[in-house]
C-alpha cells in the first residue's frame, strides 16, 4: 500500500516535470504555431488599417473631420502599434506561407525592427497631436506616419 | 524639299507627354509632398492627377491615330512583322515619310504600355492613404493584382523610353534629325515626288483633348 503510493506519487512527479519540459518551449511565445502567429499579425496589421484609414479618409477631406473621434482612433493606433511585430517573432518567424511577409524581414531584422520602432514613435506623436483637435496641425504628424508604413511595406512586404 | 509632317497636335502631345511622364515618375511609388505657399500637397495626390492628365493624352492620340492628320495616322506606320523585321535588318536604307516600322510599332506598345498604366492606376490601392477612384468597383484580389501590375510595368515603360532616346540619337549621328520635325513640325524629303501629308488642323486635336480632360476629370477626379 506505502510503496504503491510512493509509486504513484513518484510517477506523476515524473510525468508533471517531464510535461512540463515539452510545453516550455510552447508557452515561450503565446502561439501554437506557425499559423496562428501569422493569423495574430495580420488582425493587428488589419485593426491598423482600419484605423488609419479612417483618419485618413479625414485628412483626405473624404470624410468629415471631427476632432473627437480623429483622437479616438489616433489613440487606438498609438495602442496597436505594438501589437504585429510579436507576430513575427517565436512561431511566426520565417514564416511567409498564406502571408504578404517578405523573406528580408528576417534577413535584416535589425532594418526591421528599427523601422517597427519609427513606427511606434510616429504613431506615439500622431495621438499626442490629435490632442490638438487642430488638424492643419494633426496632417504632417498623420503623413509622417503614412511614410513610416511606406518604408517598411517597401522590401518587405509582397506587392 | 520640305514638307509639313507632324500637325501641331501630334507635337503638342508628344512634349506634353514627355513633361507629364517626368511628373508621374517623380512623384510616383513615394509618399512625399511638396509644401506650396505654406499649404502641403502628397505627391501621390499630384500622381493621381497627372495620371487623369495622361490618360486624357492618350486616349486623344488614340483617337487622333484614326481621325487625325495622314502622318499621325496608324494606318500609315503600323506595319505587319515582315516589314518590321525587313527594316531591323537595315535600318538606315530606306527613307521613310512617317514613322519608320519599327518606330511604328515602338509608337503603338507605348501606346498601350501607358494607357494600361493609366488605367491599372485608377485600380490601386498602396495599403497606406492612396485608393484609386475605381478601387471599391472590383473585388480586392483585382485590386491587388492591379496594384503590383501598376509598380512593375512601369520597367517596360522606362525600358521603352530608353529604346526610343537611342534610337532617335542614332539616327541623329547618321545625320537623320528625327527632333526638328517633332519641334516645327516642318521635314527636308530629299525626295522630291512625294506628295505632301494630307493635314488637319492641330487645333482639333486639342478641342479633343479639352472634352477627353473634362469627362476625365468630372468622373475619376
Amino acid at each position: 500500500m506505502r510503496f504503491t503510493s510512493i509509486l504513484a506519487v513518484a510517477a506523476t512527479a515524473v510525468i508533471t516535470v517531464t510535461a512540463l519540459q515539452y510545453s516550455a518551449p510552447a508557452t515561450a511565445d503565446a502561439f501554437a504555431d506557425a499559423e496562428d502567429a501569422v493569423k495574430y499579425r495580420q488582425s493587428a496589421f488589419s485593426l491598423i488599417r482600419e484605423n488609419f484609414g479612417h483618419m485618413a479618409g479625414m485628412v483626405r477631406g473624404e470624410i468629415e473631420f471631427d476632432a473627437e473621434s480623429f483622437q479616438k482612433r489616433a489613440e487606438a493606433l498609438k495602442h496597436l502599434s505594438y501589437i504585429p511585430f510579436d507576430g513575427f517573432s517565436g512561431a511566426g518567424h520565417g514564416v511567409t506561407e498564406n502571408s504578404d511577409a517578405l523573406p528580408s524581414i528576417w534577413e535584416n531584422w535589425g532594418d526591421f525592427s528599427e523601422k517597427s520602432e519609427a513606427f511606434n514613435k510616429a504613431a506615439h506623436e500622431l495621438a499626442t497631436a490629435s490632442q490638438s483637435g487642430d488638424l492643419r496641425s494633426i496632417r504632417p504628424k498623420f503623413m509622417a506616419t503614412a511614410r513610416t508604413c511606406q518604408q517598411c511595406h517597401e522590401g518587405y512586404r509582397a506587392d | 524639299m520640305v514638307i509639313k509632317l507632324w500637325d501641331g497636335f501630334v507635337r503638342g502631345f508628344h512634349w506634353l507627354l514627355v513633361v507629364v511622364l517626368a511628373g508621374l515618375w517623380y512623384t510616383g511609388g513615394n509618399l512625399d509632398y511638396l509644401e506650396f505657399n505654406g499649404n502641403i500637397i502628397e505627391f501621390i495626390d499630384v500622381h493621381h492627377k497627372l495620371g487623369l492628365i495622361m490618360l486624357a493624352l492618350i486616349i486623344t492620340r488614340i483617337l487622333w491615330g484614326i481621325f487625325g492628320s495622314s502622318p499621325a495616322r496608324f494606318s500609315q506606320f503600323l506595319r505587319g512583322p515582315k516589314a518590321v523585321w525587313g527594316y531591323l535588318k537595315s535600318p538606315f536604307s530606306k527613307e521613310h515619310l512617317t514613322h519608320n516600322p519599327g518606330g511604328g510599332l515602338i509608337v503603338v506598345l507605348m501606346l498601350v504600355l501607358l494607357l494600361a498604366q493609366a488605367i491599372s492606376g485608377l485600380f490601386t490601392d498602396d495599403a497606406i492613404f492612396f485608393r484609386g477612384p475605381l478601387a471599391n468597383t472590383v473585388n480586392n484580389d483585382v485590386v491587388r493584382a492591379l496594384t503590383s501590375y501598376h509598380k512593375q510595368a512601369f520597367d517596360f515603360i522606362l525600358i521603352l523610353i530608353a529604346l526610343h532616346i537611342v534610337a532617335i540619337f542614332v539616327y541623329l549621328v547618321m545625320r537623320k534629325n528625327f527632333i526638328g520635325p517633332m519641334i516645327t513640325g516642318k521635314k527636308t524629303i530629299t525626295n522630291s515626288n512625294i506628295t505632301p501629308p494630307k493635314q488637319l488642323h492641330g487645333g482639333y486635336g486639342f478641342i479633343l483633348l479639352s472634352l477627353n480632360l473634362f469627362w476625365i476629370f468630372w468622373w475619376l477626379g
